[in-house]
């Protein structure tokens, strides 16, 4: 065996130890929990991503006279904000934003099954999978990174053909249309399915990326707008939300 | 044909194990003999786009591909290469397209050889397909246009047959995402290499009857998902110590393909490929340095420590200043070569392979578990129970995570949130029973729960 041995920090430096932060994910949650402690209870439950929990303390703030549907927004989505913030600061990791989010799904379904009223979310989004494509994991977690920023998605599943994308955008009148593919011979999807969608006078954003899906391929279509993490969905959803172009959104998010 | 388990080590200590030579090296294609002493670059290309729209434009772009890196390796004097086309999904739905591909490629190939003599071989990759929109269908009609994909290339040129198999990717997008350790331990170390079982014994027939090699398979799906959304040291998607435990669970996967009568060359990106040629001796190709066309990651000279072949994982074919992207890109490979084989002419391989291994050992807990010392440890572990499926995975992930434990009391550094996760994923490990069908039972009543797409037929359950 080598007897040869280095100091590791004569050739590399290892800058997730050097710049982390010394607040732990639970104390950083705590100051951001909302005070009123029916909403509080919920918000924990939902940082754990304990769905058991959620569903308990959904059942007591309504015993305590809180509305079902009003508890979607007054605590679930705030106790899903606390995660989607610790996430964006780099507190927390993305397993914790899935199990959070599943918790969350089942508090609002809860909800729903609580009340007659419909709940409404900040928008909707169109997510699918290139035609040719059956590699989902970056949809999955475009999709629950939208839903755990309080969109609503429509979730069209993996291989998507071009007439299905073209079908639900006209059905479902989104906000924003999403694309993954992981090979570079399904991208080309995106650019028929943005043909067809301007063709239908359709102009409606169409956030792309994954796998082999750059920005130079994404900036020939007129409504494609590159999303180089999937992160970036919810943050080009709350854009549009605000009011802005596709040109300007290729401004912000075309970073290379 | 009959599933071998390992149980024990081809190498005697980890030592022993170097770049260019393994103990049971495999002639293949023109000439080449992979891991009998030397190292060999293994070019790897995707057409463009634009290529897939028909079976004539696609074989037109792999005839280019292929002529540009034969001219390459003979302008700049280099003594061997292997070309791997990995199938874009119209080459393996239409079988005969990936035939016609392989025999476009190794006309040109035998032109080169017989006129300059450079040793070559072909690899060729048909994609799994083994799925329809909604589930994987890993027995079912797709299996057989996927065997009949295998039959067409071998039949018509290619040397080495691989694939990179999808088993137990279904539960594993699942478990991943949620810091479930069991469940990737189940997805992988169980589901995936039962899907190996089968598999590989139907594509070593398939080798066997044309006479050429049945070569190897990689963790990709499950393994190297974990090492992208893993990240880079800044990136918050997932602890690069889960990545490292899911790594070092496909170990016992991707050994499954020679448990069940592939020789190697193991395929490049299989990162999980050191701990493989420790247990097996086959040859290894791998990447790093010089796939980073393709990705990114954390370790790109310590993969090289024991390659046999030097990969480039993908790169697409386009213009670059230097020629060709597959031009550079080969020329790149090629030089690391003839280093590492100098290295071995002058008997300084060993010196060579640790410096390689150092420069990275510490730089990420990846580099640190997989660094060849430590990844022969790896290899006893799943050694030890080599006839358990479940055991020897678990006994894998538990070995990765004592190594890691070891690096921190040492010179390895982790975040206190990398750490926490280690500490967590022990915990998970700590809990689970010794007894395979038990912990079987138990996954196939959670998952058919928790993962709506998993269909334990599937796996002949």
């Amino acid at each position: 065996m080598t007897s040869l041995d280095i100091d590791p920090s004569d050739i590399l430096v290892r800058y997730n130890v050097k710049l982390e932060k010394a607040m732990t994910p639970e104390d950083a949650a705590a100051e951001l929990y909302p005070k009123d402690e029916l909403y509080r209870q919920i918000a924990v439950a939902i940082f754990d991503g304990e769905e058991d929990d959620v569903i308990e303390g959904l059942e007591k703030a309504i015993a305590a006279g809180k509305n079902p549907i009003a508890l979607i927004d007054d605590a679930l989505m705030v106790g899903m904000k606390v995660v989607t913030d610790l996430y964006d600061q780099g507190t927390i990791f993305l397993p914790n934003v899935m199990m959070s989010a599943d918790a969350m799904l089942d508090g609002i379904e809860f909800c729903k099954s609580q009340s007659d009223e419909t709940p409404v979310s900040k928008g909707k989004v169109v997510c699918h999978v290139a035609e040719g494509d059956v590699h989902d994991i970056g949809k999955t977690i475009v999709a629950a990174l939208l839903r755990a920023n309080g969109y609503e998605v429509v979730d069209l599943g993996r291989d998507v053909p071009v007439d299905e994308v073209i079908a639900a955008v006209k059905a479902e009148k989104p906000l924003m249309l999403t694309g993954t593919a992981l090979m570079t011979t399904t991208m080309y999807a995106f650019k028929a399915v943005n043909d067809r969608l301007l063709e239908a006078g359709l102009n409606v954003p169409f956030a792309c990326g994954g796998g082999a899906v750059n920005q130079d391929f994404v900036s020939t279509y007129e409504l494609g707008i590159y999303g180089e993490e999937a992160a970036d969905a919810p943050k080009i959803a709350d854009k549009i939300l605000a009011g802005s172009s596709i040109s300007a959104l290729k401004e912000e998010f075309h970073k290379h | 044909m009959a599933i071998n388990r390992y149980t024990k080590m081809a190498y005697d200590s980890a030592d022993d194990m170097v770049f260019g030579k393994c103990k049971h090296p495999v002639k293949a294609g023109l000439g080449l003999e992979i891991g009998g002493g030397y190292t060999t670059p293994e070019v790897n290309y995707a057409p463009r786009p634009e290529a897939g729209a028909s079976k004539e434009k696609l074989v037109k772009e792999y005839q280019r591909i292929t002529t540009d890196i034969m001219n390459r390796m003979v302008q700049v004097g280099f003594p061997a290469v292997v070309l791997e086309t990995e199938h874009v999904e119209q080459m393996t739905n239409n079988p005969t397209w990936g035939g016609e591909v392989a025999h476009a490629q190794k006309t040109i190939m035998e032109e080169f050889h017989d006129e300059y003599g450079i040793k070559c071989a072909l690899r060729h990759t048909p994609g799994d397909i083994r799925e329809d929109r909604d589930f994987l269908g890993l027995r079912g009609d797709k299996f057989n246009v996927l065997m009949e994909s295998f039959e067409e290339v071998a039949a018509n040129g290619a040397d080495l047959l691989s694939i990179e198999t999808m088993g137990g990717k279904e539960v594993f997008d699942h478990a991943i995402l949620r810091n479930d350790v069991p469940g990737m331990l189940y997805a992988i170390g169980c589901l995936g290499t039962m899907d190996m079982d089968f598999i590989w014994q139907e594509i070593t027939s398939v080798a066997k009857k044309h006479g050429v090699v049945s070569a190897g398979d990689t963790d990709c799906s499950e393994a190297n998902t974990a090492m992208f959304i893993g990240g880079g040291l800044l990136d918050k998607n997932l602890a690069h110590t889960l990545a490292i435990v899911a790594r070092a669970i496909s170990a016992p996967r991707s050994l499954a393909a020679y448990e069940a009568g592939a020789i190697g060359p193991g395929k490049d990106c299989g990162y999980e490929n050191t701990i493989v040629k420790a247990i097996s001796g086959v040859p290894i190709s791998q990447e790093g340095k010089s796939s980073t066309c393709a990705h990114s990651d954390v370790m790109g000279n310590l993969v090289m420590q024991c390659c046999d072949l030097w990969s480039n994982e993908s790169v697409e074919y386009h213009a670059e200043f230097g020629g060709t992207s597959v031009q550079c890109w080969s020329e790149s490979l090629a030089y690391d070569c003839a280093l590492m084989n100098t290295a071995t002419a002058t008997g300084q391989e060993k010196t060579l392979r640790d410096l390689f291994m150092l420069s990275d050992k510490y730089r990420d807990p990846q580099g640190y578990v997989l660094a060849y010392d430590n990844a022969y440890r790896v290899g006893e572990a799943i050694v030890k129970d080599g006839n358990d499926i479940y055991l020897r995975a678990k006994n894998a992930a538990i070995k990765s995570v004592e190594i890691m434990e070891e690096g921190i009391a040492g010179k390895l550094e982790l975040t206190k949130f990398e750490k926490g996760a280690l500490a967590d994923a022990k915990a998970a490990l700590m809990a689970l029973t010794d007894d395979q069908d038990t912990f079987m039972s138990d996954c196939m009543t959670k998952y058919k729960e928790e993962v709506k797409v998993f269909l334990p037929e599937n796996y002949g359950l």
